[in-house]
């Protein structure tokens, strides 16, 4: 391909290579991106990006996450995608496919989307007659309001296995305040899929934002499966997340819900402290502490984190977790988990770190794991 | 009693406060860490430019032009100590900051100067505050001149960004990334996919949601404990308690069969004990209701599937086909587009067996 008169961002690429004793043993991502705009005078810039992943052992053979091509109108009237990427759009769960997907822009606020492709099946795996297929349809009105439809249609070795209607609002009614909402609807087992709704409110010291949630779980599962035709007893959840801004350096959080699934009601909730103790923000410690109690999962935890530079160049950090199911099942009576990890920071491209993690699980009384991570990062100069 | 318990409590109270004043950044800075006296040097009548020299021809590239240890002895003929100014004078992290927005926009003094006819605060308002966290202008400043509104509604901010991925800036105004956004992240990026990518790259999304991924992202930066995640630390011994608690949170992002692929690598059974039934005793009776299993399968049958799914819906199928004794597999309500005798999975209890 010849660009001429091409004004290119640096060229970026990484390497990360990261080590877990006991297996996977080892695992080596490589990921780049580049930008290239063409002329002054051309409308259209081109980027690319992909993330490869080698590994070791049967199940970490290797792998493509992203693999994408993307051109795009620098005025924002369109743009297209090829390759391997993730479709998230509207209503539309995330779906990871190898296809295309365009977007057209009109200057009155409607957009159109269509995407088509196979959905990704790991380490490179293939089945007859996977396909999928959708699109979205939104309009902006003014600047405070984005309505959405989507649909999608997907099917496995050529049975439907998904077909979805779904709707999104974005409403920014007034300063400070915003609103989010999204649902899908089954189209095989006709009902509510899922439904979210967000509301925030917002003051420079605080964040306030009511949330409601409700899935129907047999819904979520593929249409080819016996256990999407039981019957829909939904789980409905609501609660609030409060943020304040307790001092310049103190956040503090707070997340209340109440829990509905068929006559049973339950909840759940976390308290957390973050605290910046340095300047740069470098250097903090946490504590958080969670309670769940919905019948049949009740459970707490407290834990507890710590980072700090400890010299130009090098870094701790630190994290301890107990958690203490109501019912452990002869799981132990309290989960601990603790981890310990060095980073450094060599030069501007090289970043090392190194952790220990020691826990007792269910399988172990007590399982000690070593982790490594080295990435180097190429910047071309600008 | 009471009143003096209640003075003790307020005076250790404010003893606590005050002991964590600098820990809270209510106390003011050290040396090192205090802004530089610009508003001083105002006051006093010093041009920005008598210290910042050349700065009004500065282009895209090239240095900040901060100025040296020289040219504070210009005014200040008789320095305190010996030291670099620059070392106390002026905190480290503004600096830092100045350098990242020469690496990550587009922007050149030379004309900017000219149009403010050389009185910088218009754009660096912060300049004339007593201790100023940042001396970066606001986006807002430059907003006031360009208004940017076609910009803003095609998500183009290459203009100034040489680009947002990298910068990773957190925005101020439009989307705040606060309280449980990991949460909350799904219901606002419905309506707003491509605001998402003026600072996202594809990879970002998909190094959660993908079904290749190599190891989660708070896996992988395991250095990191302040970042977020709903897999996070213990995730591993806690993770039958945390997908009860949310039935079908799981099969948004996970396939069917993935508990069973990971269980299966792991050697472990549902228990986490080999040759254990995860289920109660109460989970299949004879006679009517059949047990539990109904009802909790209606409550959350992808747990049912991660391992009964595939060909081992034939346990299912046998008690449940039509006819069999275990009855109507669908509970009240339910109904589908799907044709019994040629769809799967209907087709399995419906299409008699020859």
């Amino acid at each position: 391909m010849h660009v001429s008169d091409a004004n290119g961002d640096p060229l970026r690429l990484r390497g990360d290579a990261y080590a877990q004793t006991p297996p996977p043993s080892g695992m080596l991502v490589l990921q780049g991106d580049d930008r290239t705009e063409r002329g002054p005078r051309s409308r259209w810039s081109l980027d690319a990006e992909a993330l490869a992943w080698l590994g070791t052992g049967a199940d970490h053979t290797g792998d493509v996450l992203t693999l994408v091509v993307r051109a795009r109108d620098v005025e924002g009237r369109g743009e297209a995608r090829a390759g391997r990427f993730l479709i998230a759009t509207g209503a539309i769960r995330p779906l990871h496919i190898d296809g295309a997907n365009a977007i057209g822009r009109t200057p009155w606020g409607t957009s159109l989307e269509a995407f088509g492709g196979v959905p990704v099946v790991p380490r490179f795996g293939e089945r007859d007659y996977d396909w999928a297929v959708g699109g979205r349809l939104a309009q902006r009105v003014t600047d405070r309001a984005t309505l959405g439809f989507a649909y999608l249609q997907r099917r496995e070795r050529g049975r439907l296995s998904d077909e979805e209607v779904g709707g999104d609002l974005a409403v920014f009614p007034i300063r400070n305040v915003d609103i989010a909402t999204r649902a899908a609807y089954d189209l095989a087992s006709l009902g509510l899929t899922d439904a979210l709704a967000s509301v925030g409110f917002r003051t420079t010291d605080w964040r306030v934002e009511l949330f409601g949630t409700r899935r129907s779980p047999s819904r979520l599962l593929p249409a080819t499966s016996l256990f999407s035709v039981l019957g829909d007893i939904p789980s409905t959840r609501a609660g609030t997340t409060v943020r304040w801004l307790a001092a310049p350096r103190l956040d503090l959080l707070a997340t209340a819900a109440t829990q509905i699934i068929d006559d049973r009601v339950g909840g759940d909730g976390t308290l957390r402290a973050t605290l910046r103790t340095n300047e740069e923000g470098t250097a903090s410690v946490g504590l958080e502490l969670r309670r769940q109690a919905v019948p049949g999962a009740q459970w707490s935890g407290i834990r507890a984190i710590g980072t700090a530079p400890v010299a130009a160049r090098l870094a701790v950090a630190a994290e301890v977790e107990l958690a203490r199911a109501d019912d452990p099942a002869r799981r132990g009576d309290v989960w601990p988990w603790a981890l310990l990890a060095f980073t450094w920071r060599a030069t501007r491209s090289w970043d090392v770190a190194a952790a220990a993690e020691g826990a007792a699980t269910a399988t172990a009384r007590a399982e000690l794991t070593t982790l490594l991570r080295a990435s180097y990062a190429w910047d071309a100069p600008r | 009693m009471t009143r003096a318990l209640v003075r003790l409590l307020v005076l250790v109270g404010c003893l606590a406060l005050a002991a964590c004043a600098g820990l809270l950044g209510i106390k003011p800075k050290t040396a090192g860490m205090q802004p530089f006296e610009h508003r001083a040097h105002l006051l006093n009548g010093v041009s920005c430019l008598e210290c910042h020299g050349g700065i009004a021809a500065a282009g895209d590239v090239g240095p900040l032009h901060i100025p040296e240890p020289s040219t504070c002895t210009k005014c200040h003929q008789k320095p305190h100590d010996t030291h670099d100014c620059n070392g106390c004078h002026g905190a480290t992290h503004t600096r830092q900051r100045a350098e990242l927005a020469r690496e990550h926009l587009r922007f050149e003094h030379r004309g900017h100067v000219l149009a403010a006819n050389g009185e910088c605060v218009r754009c660096h308002v912060a300049a004339g505050e007593a201790r100023p966290e940042s001396l970066l202008p606001p986006m807002a400043a430059c907003l006031g001149c360009h208004h940017h509104e076609k910009q803003f509604v095609v998500r183009d901010c290459e203009g100034c960004h040489v680009d947002l991925p990298a910068e990773r800036i957190r925005p101020e105004s439009h989307v705040v990334h606060e309280g449980d956004f990991i949460r909350e992240h799904g219901v606002r990026a419905a309506s707003a996919r491509d605001l998402c990518s003026t600072c996202h790259s594809e990879r970002f999304c998909s190094s959660c949601h993908g079904v290749t991924t190599p190891g989660l992202p708070a896996r992988l930066a395991f250095d990191k404990p302040a970042l977020g995640g709903l897999h996070r630390a213990g995730f591993k011994s806690r993770h039958k308690e945390e997908a009860r608690g949310q039935p079908g949170l799981c099969t948004t992002c996970h396939s069917e069969d993935s508990c069973r692929a990971c269980h299966a690598r792991e050697n472990v059974g549902a228990t986490g004990m080999p040759g254990r039934s995860p289920h109660p005793r109460t989970w299949l009776t004879a006679g009517r209701g059949g047990g539990d299993h109904g009802q909790q399968a209606r409550i959350d049958p992808g747990s049912c599937a991660s391992c009964h799914g595939g060909a081992g819906e034939q346990l299912c199928v046998g008690c449940h086909k039509v006819g069999g004794v275990g009855g109507n597999i669908h509970g009240a309500g339910f109904s589908s587009i799907k044709s019994k005798t040629r769809d799967v999975p209907c087709r399995q209890c419906h299409v008699p067996t020859p």
